[in-house]
């Protein structure tokens, strides 16, 4: 039997390895030249039918050829895969330009934030939440609070009377009278929140309902320099700890001694410019010891117990923070405004 | 109020510049709003502190500053009044005015007021009218006591001060005519005619001219309360009326009265005669108990009571000191505002100032955390805003047009409403007994502006007549509202989105359910009139918890929708009680899921127009085995057969093997017994297996 060409079996591999460009392809080639029939597979078995003298030589070359073989198809493999990854990759290209899809979700309104972010302060005081309603009497709204029938601090609150001498509370120190009447446990801590009414003509910067936030701290002991503590505390953590803090005497009938905080212009820093108007400083809370006439209408005895009491405006608050300078744009639901807020468009 | 610091100056020691004044006048709750500081004089607007009637004269201002600063107040120089016969019978009638004194002044000359005095009327933004106006104009913006000169040939005998009679008419300064004055407003009256609504201001028929040579000087101390009830009737506001009804000094009408004779004699007039005074103030002497170491701790500071004394003698308190407690005497100009230890305490804060004082935040045992209410509130939130709502913020109130675009005619519930005695806007003439109203107008707005996708909530109240209320008014209730419309998604570049629509509302209530831990079901509406009758009959349905209702979704009523003048969008509104959403959690038993696989299964029925697919669920659910988990509606497509509108829904159900491992043949078996059962139950209303 004449023994097979083993260069010409390698050719042949060549030649089909050179035109096999998929995995598909190489799997053919390799099945061809490395399977049970194929011709190196057959030239191995001639070697029985060899003569002793020539199988040494025959064998060792058709094992070369064949290590060549398995060699060549690996790297070819290798070679074929990486095209045709690349092949895919290229194929899959995604226009990743395209915006992204998702639920775009909603927002709180900036107004509720600024009560949330107050209330995380206060929390770390031990403040807690309380409500009141919204109607009201005169008594909690302005008698209990030490503004008596005729008195000029009620122009400053102008007042939406109801029916039956009933009103819309105009701030929400109502709560706190409505507190301080439980004759709570001391100390109390509690802060309220919520929606106040004056009736003012509305323009830019006045609203007829808009929110307020108030805080009572009621002990025995407590003293001024708590209370500037408190609002110093206060402050800094909503305003940012390197703001400069001023206190300045005020005027709230249901505080003495009254006291307004300042923080620095945050344009300025105390200079003076025409963001704040000249003055430096931006009011945000006004403040104050509990009036001893408005423990005194609950039946403590100012002697033995004091109270801090504090309010911002939180829809002020909320303007500055946010930049809306068209306020009453917040208590419309007018959704531009609040997806521009939330998402710049 | 307006003023120079030039002016000012004149009262007390300021420092040099205009910018320390002005943290000066800030330290002492003289808010400064605005300096012009390349004006004539450096002219100020100030905010004065709503109590403090003192605050409105160069005087009141230089005391509170000399307070801070401990520098005297110079006071202007003031003709000294011998109080003796009256140029005029004075009649005092009414315990509304305290002293009144009346003096005579003629004219020997022509003059006016040194340039010095004028330019205290400048600052104020006054302009010279005559040496008598101004006179008086300028003493009360030095001292704050307000006087009035009448023409004294104008008055016909005696000066009575009383109260206006039923019908009485009077011609106030500037007014076109006499008009009616209030029953009971203290007046100046002579034997004709009202002279002046008293502490408020003049009347035409006796006020000085160029023509006048003769004057009758009042200065008075009348009744803030009086006064102020008097301009708020008469809707007059003047600098009298603000001085008066804060509280004016009672000790202090004859020393006004001397300073405009000053003013008056170097203007060419001269006083004749004594002054004439009814009534007399008898200071009080309010004494208030002093504690000056319960004082130290409560502004913590260690000030000897020396210096205390002696800074609350800056502001005009007679000081008993010694050992213990002292006795304070409040001045007459403070007898408004100062009545307790803690007046005093402001007084020295005030002096030594308020950024001076030691700082410290009191013992805080620990924190505090979300109450209940306000942890579902967040949680329920997360539900809202993850489906695309946004929070806003209505008013409370609304004006009449918006409840009429709901059509409830009078005796329907929600016609009623608590309303406002004196909204100065129609916007506010009620509180809303519904957000409906205001949630379509916000669709409306949107629309409008081109927006088109509305998805909103809020948590707020809404306001109901109720004569049993604990108020006697209204009950207050608190409700979650939202409100969608146009697509439930922002459309995108990949596809469209299903409208926002009841179904999608449903969808958030199912939701709210399952973060809450509360089992909402659905009803029908029902009959009895409410709120839903703004909504599409058809589309509509109660939310009930535990078979109590706690609220109700829908598509707004077609017709609102027309009033809302709301075009080519279908907004859709769900309302929940806020208080039903703090109702206790149901918990969901754990069962360990079996280590197979669950089976699923898909059935198709073709329904007839009118039949709810949630029927065929039910009789699936309820006569399917007990290893059947769930029937759920995976898909739909309506269209037509036979020319009649019919939807085919695809249900898919899953067979667990919870209960043991079921074979294909007993799949199978469960779902032909579910096809007969739906036929045997709806076939009859043209159900069937499609």
């Amino acid at each position: 039997m004449s023994r097979p060409d083993v260069d010409t079996l390698l050719s042949d591999f060549r030649t089909d390895l050179a035109a096999a460009s998929t995995p598909e392809a190489l799997e053919d080639v390799r099945r061809a030249h490395t399977g049970k029939k194929s011709p190196l597979k057959l030239a191995l078995r001639s070697l029985k039918d060899l003569a002793p003298d020539e199988r040494k030589a025959f064998a060792q070359k058709v094992n070369e050829t064949q290590k060549l073989v398995e060699t060549e198809l690996a790297d070819a493999r290798e070679r074929v895969q990486a095209q045709a990854l690349a092949a895919q990759l290229q194929a899959e290209w995604q226009d990743l330009s395209l915006p992204g899809v998702g639920v775009p979700r909603g927002a709180i309104h900036p107004v509720t934030e600024t009560e949330r972010e107050a209330m995380d302060v206060l929390r770390r005081l031990g403040f807690e939440v309380v409500e009141g309603p919204e109607v009201e009497g005169p008594f909690y709204n302005f008698d209990a609070l030490n503004i008596p029938e005729h008195h000029p601090a009620r122009d400053l609150q102008d007042t939406f009377w109801l029916n039956g001498g009933l009103l819309l509370r105009s701030h929400t120190t109502t709560v706190q009278a409505r507190i301080l009447e439980q004759k709570p446990e001391l100390p109390l801590r509690v802060a309220a929140m919520g929606r106040v009414y004056r009736n003012e003509a509305v323009d830019a910067t006045h609203l007829a309902m808009f929110h307020q936030f108030e805080g009572i701290w009621v002990d025995e002991g407590l003293t001024f320099a708590h209370l500037k503590g408190v609002l110093a505390y206060i402050a800094r953590a909503l305003f940012g700890e390197e703001r400069r803090v001023r206190f300045k005497p005020k005027f709230y009938p249901y505080t003495e001694p009254s006291v307004g905080v300042d923080v620095a212009c945050k344009v300025c820093d105390g200079e003076g410019c025409q963001a704040c108007h000249g003055a430096g400083w931006v009011t945000i809370l006004g403040a104050g010891m509990i009036h001893p006439k408005v423990f005194m209408q609950f039946g403590f005895d100012p002697e033995k117990v004091s109270g801090i009491a504090f309010g911002l405006g939180t829809t002020r608050m909320a303007a500055q923070r946010t930049g809306v300078t068209r306020i009453r744009g917040l208590y419309e639901p007018e959704l531009r405004v609040l997806r521009t807020l939330q998402r710049g468009q | 109020m307006h003023i120079t610091l030039d002016v000012l100056r004149r009262f007390t020691r300021l420092p040099d510049d205009a910018k320390a004044t002005r943290v000066l006048l800030d330290e002492v709750g003289i808010e400064v709003k605005r300096v012009d500081h390349d004006a004539p004089g450096v002219p100020m607007t100030l905010e004065l502190l709503a109590n403090r009637g003192d605050h409105h004269a160069y005087n009141g201002l230089a005391t509170e500053i000399s307070g801070r600063t401990g520098h005297p107040v110079a006071l202007p120089e003031v003709k000294p009044l011998t109080v003796g016969d009256s140029p005029r019978e004075l009649v005092l009638d009414s315990d509304l005015c305290t002293v009144y004194t009346l003096t005579r002044l003629v004219k020997k000359a022509d003059g006016q007021l040194p340039a010095a005095s004028l330019d205290v009327l400048a600052s104020a933004g006054l302009q010279s009218i005559g040496p008598v106006v101004d006179a008086t104009n300028v003493a009360m913006l030095e001292l704050g006591q307000p006087t009035h000169a009448f023409d004294a040939a104008k008055v016909s005998g005696a000066v009575v001060l009383r109260t206006a009679r039923a019908g009485e008419k009077a011609w106030p300064l500037f007014e076109e005519g006499p008009r009616e004055i209030p029953e009971g407003i203290l007046v100046v009256a002579d034997d004709e005619k009202i002279l002046a609504i008293a502490g408020v201001i003049g009347c035409e028929e006796s006020k000085t001219t160029e023509a006048t040579v003769e004057v009758l000087l009042e200065s008075a101390a009348f009744d803030p309360v009086s006064v102020r009830k008097a301009g708020r009737a008469l809707n007059i506001q003047t600098d009298s009326k603000a001085r008066f009804e804060r509280g004016s000094d009672f000790s202090a009408p004859l020393v006004g009265a001397g300073r405009v004779a000053h003013l008056m004699e170097q203007a060419g007039w001269q006083v004749v005669g004594t002054t004439g005074q009814v009534g007399a103030f008898v200071d009080p002497e309010r004494t208030i108990a002093f504690n000056p170491e319960a004082a130290r701790t409560f502004l913590d500071i260690t000030m000897d009571d020396t210096e205390l004394a002696e800074r609350l003698r800056r502001y005009g308190f007679k000081v008993h000191d010694g050992a213990g407690i002292w006795d304070v005497v409040v001045p007459p100009h403070r007898l408004w505002d100062v009545e307790f230890a803690a007046d005093l305490y402001e007084e020295l804060a005030k002096s030594i100032g308020y950024d001076n004082t030691p700082i410290g935040l009191p013992a805080v045992d620990m924190g505090a955390v979300p109450s209940a209410a306000e942890r579902v509130r967040f949680q329920a939130e997360q539900v809202l805003l993850g489906h695309g709502l946004y929070e806003v913020i209505t008013d409370g109130f609304y004006g009449r047009q918006m409840p009429a675009n709901l059509g409830f005619e009078e005796g329907h519930p929600l016609h009623a409403h608590v309303e406002t005695a004196n909204a100065l806007d129609r916007a506010y003439s009620l509180l809303k007994n519904n957000c409906l109203a205001q949630a379509v107008q916000g669709v409306a707005d949107n629309l409008r502006m081109n927006v088109k996708q509305f998805r909103a909530y809020e948590f707020t109240r809404t306001f109901h007549p109720d004569a049993n209320a604990a108020n006697g008014l209204c009950r207050e209730r608190k409700v979650l509202w939202a409100a969608v419309s146009g697509d439930a998604q922002d459309r995108t570049w990949a596809g469209g989105s299903r409208p926002a629509d009841a179904i999608f509302l449903k969808g958030i209530v199912t939701e709210l359910g399952v973060q809450l831990g509360l089992p909402f079901t659905f009803a029908p509406v029902g009959d009895e009139p409410g709120l839903a009758d703004a909504l599409h009959p058809g589309r509509r349905l109660a939310v009930e918890l535990h078979g109590q209702r706690v609220g109700l979704l829908g598509e707004v009523h077609p017709q609102v929708v027309q009033a809302f003048r709301i075009k080519r969008a279908r907004p859709c509104y769900l309302e929940l009680d806020w208080e039903a959403l703090m109702s206790p959690r149901t918990s969901i038993p754990y069962v360990e899921p079996s280590r197979l696989q669950d089976v699923h299964r898909s059935l198709a029925f073709t329904l007839p127009h009118g039949i709810e697919a949630g029927a065929v669920a039910r009789v699936m659910t309820e006569q399917g085995p007990r290893w059947l988990k769930s029937v759920r509606m995976v898909d739909l497509f309506a269209h037509e057969e036979e020319g009649e509108p019919v939807r085919t829904v695809t249900y898919e159900l899953t067979y667990t093997h919870d209960l043991g491992e079921r074979s294909v043949d007993e799949l199978n078996a469960a779902s032909e017994a579910l096809i007969e059962a739906v036929d045997q139950a709806l076939g009859g209303r043209g159900v069937k297996l499609r």
